[in-house]
């Protein structure tokens, strides 16, 4: 049974379909080989004269019999003394393990002159007590494999053979009936041409049950309705395999699509009808209209532009609305919010005056949103960045960083052409902590597992892990040799104490110092001088020798920026993706890995490749999954896909994020004078200038505003809890929000002069600043007969308001 | 007729508009309530030294054994630390298991495998048992039915967000105002238009009615929004988080200190009604300084406070319907290291298990001479977990519809400890 081991918190199951990056290493078959048959065919029989090869048949046999597995002897501490590699791809350690004088008290594992007396053999076959159970019998050809390999001297394998890649056939299978089953087949494809049939070699996984069993021979049965994949495992390779059945829907029609239908409803549509599922309605221009300015830009619709939207009879005039909310500030306001998640953007981590720092960090984006800036430049100017010009002196470095601090020019950070504060955060000063972080920020890969064991899902080896650190071994942070002495002349004259070489910190103590013009000496972000060259292996997709002063960061930046390069731009779109449904393509989007194949591949590379050729245009990516019909759905399920929650047949409604929480509250209460200004001001939103002020505080905390603290897309956590609610029904901050609110002492004003206005006037007011739709007649009724029943009008809008507060409605986006 | 939970949740799958804030009214106006269950999870985090604690070895070598003495109990025959005398007069009061044994000495994949029962995998997620029990058994709607004192350790996993702890942001301090931010009524607003509020938002949330129950962002919100009315507007909740209510002997008698002020106030909601209340008391993850952190501050403070519940429990004749389970994440290495501590180690640990139906006064389980690894196969986490479940009242083989689209049983590996409850 095989036991994975993903340190990730969650894994809900697709994987990448692409191939994965060992084609970048360019290596062809060409000469193409025979296939070998498989194992179980060839050790059918005792009479078999081929020697078992130990990476090839024997380590992934063990896996394939669980026996490297966590539980077993793949645990960090062994089992019974023996212990294995987890998911085994340590091959000197494991033969190490097997041969010489390694023995328990029972025996030898492998006994050269009496084979069939070998620990590995008696065993697995329960001739000698074994906690792990039977796992193969006398007879079988397990047995012979393993016999024959100890017969023939139990050798480990001539140097490292590299796997090219696995082929997984069929490619795709659909099933029509419960417990229809079919047969995978895997052929390994080596480096050196060889080809093996190694189906029983494998280890299989299905992602969901429900849908499809797999068995440890790769039979595949159908258990349900729906799609999934199953994945298998061999060497370093992972293949995966959609399964799928429709649902028995007898009257589905299929949605037809032409050449005017935009690609991702084209694309989406193929697998819809492959699974006969039929989509839910589009949703209404009310729902709509609130649904994307919370998702392009944080910020629900004032009433005014509700009523014009609802009334405006121009046939496009939801294209004309995604283009007006692209261009707002306020796109790029809450947009710098994802990409501050994304990057790690975290007051606590900052080197110094973290508040200050991740403000700083914060702009710093929000300038390029509002302009526009390729992604691709945007994360070149993040992951180059360097304290200073190379033209600059120390001095002329320690002025400018001080002036960002002085009153009247703090906006001036922004203009800097790069932005240093991702690299000297303390969470980055050690080699492969900064690997991960970067591999999870720019390209959605989970490296960690990696740290310890190979990777389960991925191809990932320890080597590739302590190779990708190798990179940052020379990103420095501090005080450059040359520069000591000015430095420590300057710490002097402004009383900042340093102990050692490399600097010390500026604290808060300093800023108003600095706000009044002061120069402190900065610690600086360079690249230190490597003591020997390096050859490493960048992520296993070629290699790349590392010497002298040369910025480590460069080989990498330039392989990200190629447009094949298979995570870049894939991670960013998934990412995007998910922010606009309540999952991504791929799922979670922050662990792209082949065994988390996407749910819609083609889409997914669809995207990439589009985003790609728009010369990594945000903007662009936004509208066309804005545009789509497919984003425009209802949430009302059309009946039959009630059930799906992965194929993108309904809208799925999604709890609204902190910040967007925050600031809607503070306009459904706002002065009507001053609605424009509340929507507009970012510097008073959570969304906007106050994002980075407000991280920590109560109200973000229990929202789920991410902490940023840990390499996670999760910790942006959007789910409903009780606490929420509490705050929502009688949190301090609502009692004041509701007791100060502009709109309801102008209301009361109006009320005391005698000229309030009509109340129909004001329930269709309240639901449209609250719900973003004119209330229907029976909510009108409902609320006028409260009305009525209060002791003033604006008391009894503020029992409304509060209502419309705590609808479902207010929280979700339907 | 009565309104059974299995009918209900069966119903809930198939789609129908019951809510379980509906459910939950109902459940109330029928009396459906069983107030003779309630369990406490005290989770002692980072992994105490098991051999430093209730499995000493001292016939070990130095080395292994450690800097202290074990003494004796009200058990004959059997000892404990030194630093744990107030538990070693109350040692039959409580079972300790000894030779629980797993493979994960991570503190993330650790504390889940034992708040879980299951071993951690990437494709399921288990809830903790907290969770488990508000689901399994619905609380008196004006109190949260799962409290984590501070922070959850551990969430609702496949059975949604509907079945999360309310956790309490801070521990009590002593001698400062404990409150849970917005739980109760201030001075300005009147219970009376709080209802008319309420009626009014029950009035005008149709927006979902149709597919309420289809997601569950939609009906948990409904849960939670229903629930924190109910919690806000009755004076049960404001008393069971009041602490100043306490006598001063009472404080006194738990300690001042952070863990007798968590475990007076895990008391005191479990006295009000609260389901289940998980307590999690820090500092346990000792590489460095073992025995002056164990000696000097962490056992005396656990004997004192884990002995003062016990009491109290036992005073109010609550520890029939009490269940209690003590436990960490791991133990820690034989070998002290070179920094006089001691290491993650998940081949051994020891967990204590009191109230309910357990048969205490007994140590069940045993260690090798150097406390490495069981004698025998010894436990799991998840026949710990089966074990706690079992006393709790809820069949570990229970099986749950789950998320993920397939009926997944709730313990599926582990078996209750039989030893325990004969």
């Amino acid at each position: 049974m095989y036991q994975s081991a993903s340190h990730s918190r969650v894994f809900h199951g697709h994987g990448l379909v692409f191939t994965f990056c060992l084609l970048l290493l360019s290596e062809t078959d060409s000469t193409q080989a025979e296939t070998l048959p498989s194992a179980d065919q060839r050790y059918k029989t005792t009479n078999q004269s081929e020697v078992p090869d130990f990476q090839r048949h024997v380590v992934p046999l063990l896996g394939r019999l669980g026996c490297n597995s966590r539980n077993c002897h793949g645990s960090f501490q062994g089992r019974g003394d023996f212990r294995l590699s987890l998911f085994g791809y340590d091959f000197g350690m494991d033969h190490r393990g097997l041969i010489g004088d390694a023995a328990s008290t029972e025996g030898r594992r492998i006994e050269q002159g009496n084979a069939p007396n070998s620990l590995i053999l008696r065993k697995p076959t329960l001739q000698a007590e074994h906690e792990g159970g039977l796992r193969f019998t006398t007879d079988s050809w397990e047995y012979r494999l393993l016999l024959r390999w100890v017969n023939s001297g139990a050798r480990n394998s001539p140097d490292s053979q590299e796997l090219n890649r696995l082929e997984l056939f069929p490619t795709e299978v659909l099933f029509d009936d419960q417990n229809e089953s079919t047969s995978l087949q895997v052929i390994a494809i080596w480096k050196n041409g060889d080809r093996e049939d190694v189906t029983p070699l494998c280890r299989f996984r299905t992602n969901d049950d429900s849908i499809a069993e797999v068995s440890k021979d790769g039979v595949v049965r159908s258990t349900g309705s729906g799609d999934t994949h199953v994945i298998a495992f061999y060497d370093n390779g992972v293949a995966s395999v959609p399964v799928l059945r429709p649902f028995s829907s007898s009257t589905f029609q299929p949605i037809r699509t032409d050449s005017a239908t935009a690609p991702i409803d084209r694309m989406v549509a193929a697998k819809l009808n492959k699974l006969r599922i039929p989509p839910s309605e589009q949703c209404s221009d009310a729902e709509f209209l609130r649904r994307a300015s919370i998702d392009l830009t944080g910020t629900l619709p004032m009433p005014d532009e509700t009523r014009k939207f609802l009334s405006d009879p121009r046939v496009d005039k939801r294209s004309a609305k995604i283009d007006q909310l692209l261009d707002r500030p306020a796109y790029a306001a809450w947009w710098t919010n994802k990409l501050c998640d994304y990057t790690g953007c975290n007051p606590q981590q900052q080197a110094e005056l973290g508040q200050e720092l991740s403000v700083q960090w914060y702009m710093w984006i929000f300038s390029r949103l509002n302009r526009n800036v390729p992604y691709d430049e945007l994360v070149r100017d993040i992951v180059l960045a360097q304290g200073r010009n190379p033209e600059q002196t120390f001095q002329e470095y320690t002025t400018e960083t001080s002036s960002y601090f002085q009153k009247g020019f703090e906006s001036e950070f922004a203009k800097r052409k790069t932005m240093p504060h991702y690299w000297t955060r303390r969470s980055m000063q050690e080699p492969e902590r900064a690997a991960e972080a970067f591999a999870h920020n720019f390209l959605g890969v989970r490296l960690q597992c990696a740290q310890c064991h190979k990777h389960p899902f991925a191809p990932w080896t320890q080597k590739d892990y302590q190779d990708f650190g190798r990179f940052f071994k020379t990103v420095k942070f501090g005080v450059r040799p040359d520069d000591r002495e000015v430095y420590r002349q300057l710490a002097a004259t402004v009383g900042l104490n340093v102990r050692g070489d490399d600097g010390a910190p500026i604290r808060n103590d300093a800023l108003r110092r600095l706000a009044g013009g002061a120069t402190y000496p900065w610690r600086e972000l360079y690249i230190g001088e490597r003591e020997q060259a390096e050859k490493v292996s960048l992520l296993r997709s070629g290699s790349v020798t590392l010497e002298g002063k040369a910025d480590p960061r460069q080989p990498i930046m330039a392989w990200m920026n190629q447009p094949t390069n298979p995570w870049f731009a894939r991670a960013f779109v998934n990412r995007v993706w998910a922010s606009y449904f309540h999952q991504g393509i791929v799922d979670p989007p922050d662990d792209l890995n082949p065994a988390n194949p996407p749910s819609h591949p083609q889409l997914l590379d669809w995207l990439a490749t589009g985003f790609v050729q728009n010369d990594y245009d945000m903007k662009w990516l936004h509208r066309e999954i804005v545009s789509s019909k497919t984003y425009q759905r209802s949430s009302e399920p059309s009946g039959p896909n009630r059930f799906d929650q992965k194929n993108l047949s309904r809208a799925v409604p999604r709890r609204l994020p902190a910040e967007v929480v925050y600031d809607g509250v503070k306009q459904v209460v706002g002065s009507s004078q001053q609605a424009e200004h509340v929507r507009e001001d970012l510097t008073r939103r959570a969304t906007g200038h106050l994002s980075m002020r407000l991280a920590g505080t109560y109200a973000m905390q229990i929202f789920g505003k991410p902490e940023r603290a840990v390499n996670c897309d999760c910790e942006r956590n959007n789910h409903p809890t009780l606490l929420q609610s509490v705050f929502l029904q009688n949190d301090p901050i609502i009692e004041q929000r509701l007791e100060n609110s502009g709109w309801l002492s102008e209301i009361a004003a109006a009320e005391t002069a005698g000229e309030a206005p009509p109340l129909q006037d004001l329930i269709e007011e309240a639901w449209l600043r609250a719900l973003c739709r004119m209330p229907n007649q029976k909510e009108i009724d409902r609320s006028v007969t409260h009305l009525d029943e209060s002791e003033s009008l604006a008391s009894g809008l503020e029992d409304l308001l509060w209502a419309l507060l705590n609808t479902k409605e207010f929280l979700l986006i339907k | 007729m009565p309104v059974s939970r299995r009918r209900f949740l069966k119903v809930g799958a198939i789609g129908s508009s019951l809510t379980l804030g509906d459910y939950l009214r109902i459940a109330n106006a029928e009396g459906q309530l069983d107030n003779d269950r309630s369990a406490v999870l005290v989770f002692l985090g980072g992994g105490p030294a098991h051999q430093d604690t209730f499995d000493m070895k001292p016939n070990a070598p130095s080395e292994y054994r450690g800097q202290f003495e074990p003494i004796r109990t009200s058990v004959p025959g059997v000892e404990i630390c030194e630093h744990l005398p107030k538990l070693a007069t109350r040692a039959n009061q409580y079972a300790v298991i000894r030779g629980i044994s797993h493979s994960l000495a991570d503190h993330g994949l650790g504390t889940r495998y034992l708040m879980t029962g299951n071993l951690p995998t990437p494709v399921v997620d288990y809830p903790m048992f907290g969770s488990v029990v508000s689901k399994e058994f619905p609380t008196a709607a004006d109190l949260p039915s799962f409290v984590s004192i501070e922070r959850p350790v551990e969430g609702p996993g496949y059975l949604g967000a509907e079945y999360a702890p309310l956790s309490t942001g801070e521990k009590p301090r002593f001698g400062q105002p404990f409150r849970v931010r917005g739980i109760t009524l201030d001075g300005t607003m009147t219970l009376d238009r709080y209802r008319r509020r309420r009626q009014l938002v029950d009035d005008i949330d149709k927006a979902f009615s149709q597919y309420e129950s289809m997601d569950d962002s939609v009906r948990s919100l409904d849960k939670f929004s229903q629930q924190a009315y109910q919690i806000i507007s009755s004076p049960k909740a404001r008393s069971a988080f009041d602490l100043s209510l306490e006598a001063d002997r009472e404080v006194e008698r738990f300690g001042r200190h952070e863990f007798g002020q968590s475990l007076l106030l895990t008391t005191r909601l479990i006295e009000s009604g609260v389901r289940f209340v998980t307590v999690l008391l820090e500092g346990w993850d000792t590489h460095q300084d073992n025995f002056n952190q164990l000696g000097r501050q962490l056992l005396p403070n656990l004997d004192q406070s884990l002995s003062a519940m016990l009491d109290r429990f036992g005073e109010q004749g609550r520890l029939d319907s009490t269940a209690i389970l003590v436990t960490g994440e791991f133990g820690r290495t034989p070998k002290v290291n070179n920094n006089a501590g001691r290491d993650h180690w998940a081949r051994a640990m020891s967990s204590l298990m009191a109230g309910g139906k357990i048969r205490t006064g007994q140590y069940i389980g045993e260690t090798d001479a150097k406390a490495a690894g069981p004698v025998g196969s010894g436990f799991t986490p998840d026949d710990l977990a089966a074990s706690f479940f079992q006393n709790i009242g809820i069949d570990p083989k229970t099986e749950y519809n789950a998320n993920v689209g397939r009926p997944i049983t709730l313990i599926r590996d582990g078996s209750p400890i039989p030893e325990l409850f004969s």
